[in-house]
């Protein structure tokens, strides 16, 4: 029995080393298109960052306990060809993000769009992401 | 004079025949067979990218980013020269990984190794089977990526931080590109995507 722990363990100790956690996946690899998640809450970080940006935020779930989750998006230039800009990232923002939850993280998530206090809605989605009208034509 | 000239004459056509037979060419041989390459690939492609290209890239990527934190933005570059050099080992190990991406006999994953995401992503062989109908395309890529990284080396020389965060955007198109065509391709690419001045495949 410890043996085949051992041997379990192992394994997937050898399946993480080599799945580095930036690692470059396609949307379907990470995301499931049949869980659509709308969050609202309360934007805490950005990460406007390569190759994908990252939107860090506390929504409250029905039972009051805050949900910590952790969005992708798409590449820097990406957004600010929508428009969006670091400068509409401020302290205590709140936003709505309409994207697909993770497969395998229910608090990761892969954005497809931003909308602001004031009305703005970004399409921030990432290359490979399902055809649900969500990006620009 | 005239037997002189008689024998001077002798010689100079016995001299032009000499030459005539000496540079002659010799009688075709063989072409002897091709060498076999004095390299030896030892790990696949997929430890390739995990062990050389992506971590380094990673570092290059993340060598110029900004973090809003509650609203609060902090720039994150480069701050002296010893970062500089460690990002340009970087890019410079990238580039050149891109030349063992492109290395014929490389096997695609380790033996026995599958798909990491059945169904999302194809199973080694299926990649195999894509790269083999389409070796200049892959080639095609992977010069893009080697590419792909020559701005942001030169962004690192001139310590220009920002033009670093623009190459590293390009760097991604790349890799996506490719990943979309050899390993994803049901989510939209195909190999007829590949550029058709694809450079004659290496094997």
């Amino acid at each position: 029995m410890k043996t085949k722990l051992f041997l379990l363990l192992l394994a997937v100790g050898a399946f993480c080393a080599v799945q580095p956690a930036q690692a470059h996946h396609a949307f379907a690899a990470e995301y499931d298109p049949m869980k659509p998640v709308t969050l609202n809450g309360i934007v805490t970080r950005m990460e406007w960052a390569n190759p994908h940006g990252w939107i860090f935020m506390d929504t409250k779930e029905s039972d009051g306990k805050v949900k910590h989750w952790t969005i992708e998006t798409a590449a820097p230039s990406q957004l600010s060809r929508h428009g969006l800009k670091k400068a509409d990232f401020t302290d205590g923002m709140t936003a709505v993000v309409k994207g697909y939850q993770g497969k395998n993280d229910p608090g990761l998530a892969n954005g497809r769009t931003l909308v602001l206090k004031d009305g703005r809605s970004f399409y921030i989605g990432s290359v490979g992401g399902p055809n649900d009208g969500a990006e620009p034509q | 004079m005239s037997c002189f000239r008689h024998h001077s004459g002798a010689a100079v056509v016995l001299g032009a025949m000499c030459l005539l037979v000496g540079c002659s060419k010799p009688a075709p041989e063989q072409a002897p067979p091709p060498a076999a390459p004095p390299y030896h690939p030892v790990a696949s492609i997929r430890e390739v990218m995990n062990s050389v290209i992506d971590p380094n890239v990673d570092v290059v990527w993340n060598a110029v980013k900004t973090v809003i934190d509650h609203g609060k933005p902090t720039e994150h570059a480069p701050a002296n020269d010893e970062e500089w050099a460690a990002v340009r080992h970087s890019a410079m190990t990238v580039s050149e990984g891109a030349n063992l991406l492109m290395m014929p006999g490389r096997a695609v994953a380790p033996p026995g190794a599958g798909s990491l995401s059945p169904g999302i992503e194809l199973a080694p062989d299926q990649v195999r089977a894509l790269i083999d109908k389409s070796p200049g395309g892959w080639n095609q890529f992977a010069r893009a990526l080697q590419d792909s990284l020559q701005p942001a080396i030169a962004a690192i020389d001139k310590k220009d931080a920002q033009a670093l965060f623009e190459a590293g955007d390009k760097i991604d198109e790349v890799c996506e590109s490719c990943h979309q065509v050899f390993w994803y391709p049901a989510s939209g690419a195909s190999a007829s995507a590949v550029p058709a001045s694809a450079p004659a495949p290496a094997r």
